[in-house]
């Protein structure tokens, strides 16, 4: 497995190498400094930027750099007194790009993770149900709500969500459950606390709380309802479709020859059979953990790496783009790899060569 | 031709989308979006022309004139009034009243200055008071200004009651005061008025524009990133899908390459960038904003083939294996013709289905980089609606984003259930 | 079980499906008995309903668009037997399987009637083990403890002439040839000592050398264990050579049944003469598509002609054939026969070779 993973690997690099050229070239497409610093900057100012960045080299030496860079994992370091090493985001003088991308990945893993376990669990048994009373008022009626919820935009699911849980549901009940907006790194608060005061134990008697989780559901909880409520729709059709389409394999007539039941069918020769699409969407959807439900972090002003990359685009803040596209798709190619080596596992008939 | 398109309208697969009612319907819907959308497209055309030419004045064809660009900006009436005439409660009717009261003794508490006499100063600031079709009766200063200063002392009375949902007289009085206030201004009639109407019927925004009218313009937006989006992509992602199953080697190669290049950066972000791509350049002019949609084509069309080719691509691997293309390549016929000839015309109700999913893809998309502030740049769509009304619905406003989001469910659904009908109807697996 | 009772008895059976254009009846009326220890053959050509007649029988036919008739009885004789640790749920006597609730079925299936499938390659679950597939039946339908299922199974691939069956038992089907996962899907089906064995064309997928092993392999076993048949082919060699008695079908009818003999010396319908004389005489290149020879093609179930189905491509056709459907009646030697104007003469030619 080892030898099968480092040969993917290698294989993957030369891949690699022409994505980060399509993403340096594509950036450089109209001059980034110009398109920052707007038409009002003067010519000495725009070549100081330029030289900064060392976006006066030739592209080729740019290149080397920039992938020397990422094979040393190095996008700068604030403290360094040389600019060049500095490597700064252009909005944030003072944060080095790698300082900007580490910062990111905590609120994007504390909103992400969990929307993707809660979609794929909720999904899955909604599909399989579906699949299994196909054809009956239940499905119908469940696919008919998932094409409707479809036609919606996200936007209109985040931006009414955030006003019914975040505004609402404080002002008329005054529920205070969910934050609107903003984001604290729950992660720095104790986890397990045993409180004296009767107002903050559990259920007003257990001595048990986790001022960590509180926060956490505080800030995170609704981008992941939302985002649940969302993606459910999406990942039913599919995994109905997946189910459908395992009803039909001849083996499982096989299955019923043999005098096996409805449920023994669908639950142990049916799963294990989805079980390989189900993972693949899961893999594929990981390295999208990594970039955030990025509507969702914009809306709720979750500083996470969805959010950073929109603003990045938005401030036209040319060394963070560059470093999010480099960064992600070498994320991208490794839970690729990741992907097959869990196929093996799952589908006797891979093996990994 | 003709021929063809018989064998294709008695083709099972036909038979069965037109037994499907939902799906016929869908049509009939996509159908009427596109002519408005098309309809909104012409009048701008015809306007520019118009103004060219001078052949025709547009404007003075007002149902022609009511969905151009330049109505999607007009302002119409009071900001943010709720749409279905449903009235505000009595103090917001009153802050109506006195808003169009104060607008008329700004006017009237002007002085001579210059050159100009005073009357002449104060006619030309009636002249100005504008909301949207509503205008300053047209009569003499002096009678106007006596009339306003009797209304402004019907105002004052009710505005001294203390608490106008509990007074039972207040009401009529309230309803007296507005007949009174509408009788200084000229409500337009006949077709003027059914569009005044017309354009209030979802209220309007916080500048007072008609949320009606942007809606409707919006389908333009929609239908034209849409239709161009998903044509010049699927075609694209065909081509290269089924150039690169047929004829393998490097070709193949090379696209396989560039997709999964460009497939490892989420759409969205991949979406972003190549918007970015365009910064500064002339397509990001505010100057020109014709323009400005042609960064979200590119950048659109550059993410969105991917889909259409990889299937297409194992769609053309399969045919390329079929006895038939493999006859004709054998007999000699050139590799091209076999692909042109045989090869795709049998992808066809694919890329059906791929324009089909790729036109939903398009309408979303725009509406999330609008919101995002990286999409339409100039005049309206669902998306900046929606984006404008996130303020809107944290006070408790919801006409606008209910509009946006109606108009796009209406299309959008629409498109769902055409795609599902499509792989339904061309679905193999299905006897009969 | 004493050989010449009937195990199964089919009865006025009709099965429909409701497609897309309308409801049609792939398989219309078709009666016949399976006894203890038989072997019957049936054939036809391509979509004339054998495999929607057997899975019919199984009642594997999809439920959601399809049902057979009420008239249809499938009665299943349930003779008391001995069977090693069987779970007898099932009561003596006649059991009618047309219309019977989906506990019934389970007892029925894998246990009573068993079933073998023509695509070896696609019938076994890719993602467990050969073992844990046979073991699945029998814990189903014995009372036997894990590790006497787990002999149990060891040893019926080692009846069906699987080596090493130890091994075997822990690799996946993907790691079998055809002919192995057809020994498989035999052992399957008969680890449960069913009283009726289908095979629905088990050995049309695999090659030639490999079938004639298959078909050796279940001639064996039926001699050994006493199970009735009932065979689902096109090859008309493997009938001659296997079968006790013959069901010819045409477009959903039966249109002509009898000793294998019989069949094959006296055919009486047309159909069933041309479908002799379609058989190469030497050599045995034809497996696929024996039948090229009649002309035209089998009437499509949704818009079946009138009268006899087989009328347009029938040299004996006559004006009254297109009128009214002949019924099945007894012809000119006592066996049943849908035809207005029989053959009356033998056949002179012999049947082909094996395949
Ligand atoms: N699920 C189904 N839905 C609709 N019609 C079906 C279905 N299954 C079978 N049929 C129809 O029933 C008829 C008989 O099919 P069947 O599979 O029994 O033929 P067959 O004799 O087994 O042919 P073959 O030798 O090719 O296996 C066919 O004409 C087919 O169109
Ligand atoms: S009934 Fe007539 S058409 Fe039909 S098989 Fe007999 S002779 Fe031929
Ligand atoms: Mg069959």
């Amino acid at each position: 497995m080892w030898s099968f993973i480092l040969r993917r690997l290698l294989v993957s690099i030369p891949v690699y190498l022409g994505i980060i050229l399509i993403v340096m070239a594509a950036l450089r497409v109209s001059d980034p400094v110009y398109a920052y610093l707007g038409k009002n900057a003067t010519p000495e100012t725009i070549v100081a930027k330029r030289a900064a960045m060392g976006l006066d080299e030739p592209f080729l030496v740019q290149y080397a750099k920039f992938v020397g860079r990422i094979a040393t994992l190095n996008f700068g370091d604030e403290t360094s007194p040389d600019p060049r090493q500095r490597y700064e985001s252009w909005k944030y003088a003072g944060q080095s790009v790698g300082l900007k991308l580490r910062q990111a990945v905590g609120p994007s893993l504390s909103v992400t993770i969990p929307e993707l376990m809660l979609t794929t669990t909720i999904s899955v048994i909604i599909g399989m149900l579906c699949a299994y009373f196909r054809g009956t008022w239940f499905d119908r009626a469940t696919m008919a709500l998932v094409v409707m919820g479809m036609s919606v935009s996200v936007l209109v699911f985040i931006v009414l969500g955030q006003k019914l849980a975040g505004f609402s549901l404080k002002d008329a009940f005054g529920i205070d459950w969910f934050s609107p907006s903003g984001f604290e790194p729950w992660w720095e608060r104790p986890f397990l606390a045993f409180p004296g005061d009767p107002a903050e134990r559990l259920w007003g008697f257990i001595p048990v709380a986790s001022p960590a989780l509180a926060m956490w559901r505080y800030y995170c909880l609704l981008p992941v309802l939302i985002y649940v409520v969302v993606g459910v729709g999406y990942d039913t059709r599919f995994y109905r479709a997946v189910m459908v389409e395992e009803t039909g394999r001849d083996h499982i007539t096989t299955a019923r020859a043999k005098g096996a039941g409805r449920a023994k069918i669908m639950f142990v020769h049916m799963l294990k059979n989805a079980m390989i699409p189900v993972i693949t969407r899961v893999m594929i959807s990981l390295p999208f953990l990594v970039a955030g439900s990025i509507l969702l972090e914009y809306q709720f002003r979750i500083p996470g790496m969805g959010k950073l990359i929109i603003d990045a685009i938005r401030d036209k803040d040319f060394p963070i783009i560059q470093a999010f596209t480099a960064v992600f798709a070498a994320v991208f190619i490794v839970t690729n790899i990741l992907t097959d080596v869990l196929y093996a596992l799952v589908d006797p008939r891979v093996r990994l060569s | 031709m003709l021929t063809g398109l018989k064998r294709a309208w008695e083709s099972r697969a036909a038979r069965k989308f037109r037994r499907n009612r939902m799906a016929v319907a869908a049509l009939a819907v996509i159908a009427l979006y596109l002519a408005v959308g098309l309809w909104v497209l012409s009048v701008d055309g015809l306007k520019a022309l118009g103004d060219s030419t001078g052949w025709w004045n547009v404007r003075s064809a007002p149902l022609v004139d009511a969905l151009s660009t330049e109505q999607a900006g007009a302002v119409v009436g009071p900001l943010e009034e709720p749409g279905f005439g449903i009235k505000p409660r009595p103090e917001e009717r009153l802050t109506a009243v006195k808003a169009r009261l104060d607008d008329l003794g700004k006017a009237f508490r002007l002085r001579a200055r210059g050159g100009e006499d005073r009357e002449a100063r104060i006619r030309a600031a009636l002249a100005e008071i504008n909301y949207g079709a509503v205008r300053v009766a047209d009569r003499p200063v002096e009678e106007l200004r006596a009339q306003w200063e009797a209304v402004k002392r019907q105002y004052d009375t009710i505005a001294e009651s203390p608490n106008l949902d509990r007074d039972p007289a207040a009401l009529p009085a309230l309803r007296d005061l507005e007949a009174a206030t509408a009788a200084l201004f000229t409500e337009p009639g006949g077709v003027r008025g059914f569009l005044q109407d017309f354009r209030l019927s979802l209220g309007t925004d916080r500048q007072g524009r008609s949320i009606m009218v942007k809606a409707v313009y919006s389908i333009k937006v929609a239908i034209q990133i849409g239709l161009v989006v998903a044509i010049v992509a699927t075609l694209l992602g065909a081509l290269l899908g089924a150039a690169g199953a047929f004829f393998g080697g490097w070709v193949d190669y090379f696209v396989v390459w560039l997709y999964s290049t460009l497939s490892s950066l989420p759409d969205l972000v991949l979406l972003g960038v190549l918007v970015f791509m365009f910064t500064g350049s002339v397509f990001d002019d505010v100057n020109r904003p014709y323009l400005s949609l042609v960064p979200l084509y590119v950048a659109m069309c550059l993410t969105f083939w991917i889909g259409p080719c990889r299937i297409i691509r194992g769609e053309v691997l399969k045919i390329k294996e079929l006895e038939y293309v493999q006859a004709a390549t054998a007999i000699g016929f050139s590799r091209l013709y076999v692909l042109i000839r045989h090869a795709l015309p049998n992808t066809l109700h694919l890329m059906f289905i791929n324009f089909s999913l790729l036109f939903i893809a398009a309408i979303k998309n725009e509406v999330v980089l609008s919101f995002l502030g990286l999409g339409v740049k100039s005049g309206t769509s669902w998306g900046l609606m929606i984006q404008e009304s996130t303020q809107q619905v944290i006070n408790g406003f919801y006409w606008q984003i209910g509009a946006a989001t109606a108009f796009m469910f209406v299309l959008v659904l629409a498109f769902n259930i055409l795609s599902d009908a499509l792989q339904d109807a061309f679905d193999p697996k299905h006897v009969g | 079980m004493p050989a010449g009772e009937p195990v199964l008895s089919v009865r006025g059976l009709s099965a429909c499906f409701r497609t897309d254009l309308g409801v049609v009846t792939a398989v219309d009326d078709v009666s016949f008995d399976l006894s203890a220890g038989e072997t019957l053959a049936i054939v036809g050509e391509s979509g004339c309903g054998k495999t929607v007649t057997s899975k019919s029988i199984m009642r594997l036919l999809p439920e959601r668009n399809s049902f057979l008739s009420d008239q249809s009885r499938i009665i299943y004789h349930n003779r008391p037997r001995r069977r090693a640790a069987a779970k007898d749920r099932l009561p003596p006597g006649e059991i009618e399987l047309a219309h019977a609730d989906a506990p019934t079925m389970h007892h029925v299936r894998g246990a009573r009637i068993a079933m073998i499938f023509q695509e070896p390659m696609t019938s076994l679950n890719p993602v467990f083990t050969i073992g844990w597939q046979l073991d699945e039946a029998l814990k189903y339908h014995t009372d036997l403890s894990r590790r006497g299922r787990r002999r149990r199974a060891v040893e019926m691939l080692r009846l069906v002439e699987i080596a090493n069956p130890e091994q075997r038992i822990h690799e996946y089907p993907h790691q079998l040839s055809g002919g192995m996962r057809q020994r498989v899907m035999i052992a399957l089906a008969l680890c449960c000592e069913p009283d009726v064995l289908i095979a629905d064309e088990p050995t049309t997928a695999l090659d030639v050398t490999i079938q004639a092993q298959i078909l050796d392999l279940m001639a064996g076993l039926k001699a050994r264990l006493g199970t009735a048949i009932m065979f689902i082919t096109h090859n008309l060699g493997v009938v001659a050579q296997f079968a006790d008695r013959v069901l010819v079908m045409y477009a959903g009818r039966v249109i002509e049944s009898g000793p294998v003999r019989d069949i094959f010396h006296r055919p009486q319908h047309p159909y069933t003469r041309a479908l002799l004389d379609s058989i190469p005489r030497a050599g045995n290149r034809h497996r696929g598509r024996p039948l090229a020879t009649i002309e035209g093609i089998v009437p499509s179930l949704l818009n079946l002609p009138g009268g006899c189905k087989f009328a347009d491509r029938c040299p004996r056709r006559r004006e009254n054939c297109v009128e009214r459907e002949p019924a099945l009646e007894p012809g000119p030697d006592g066996r049943p026969v849908r035809c207005y104007y029989p053959h009356h003469e033998p056949r002179v030619a012999e049947p082909g070779g094996r395949t």
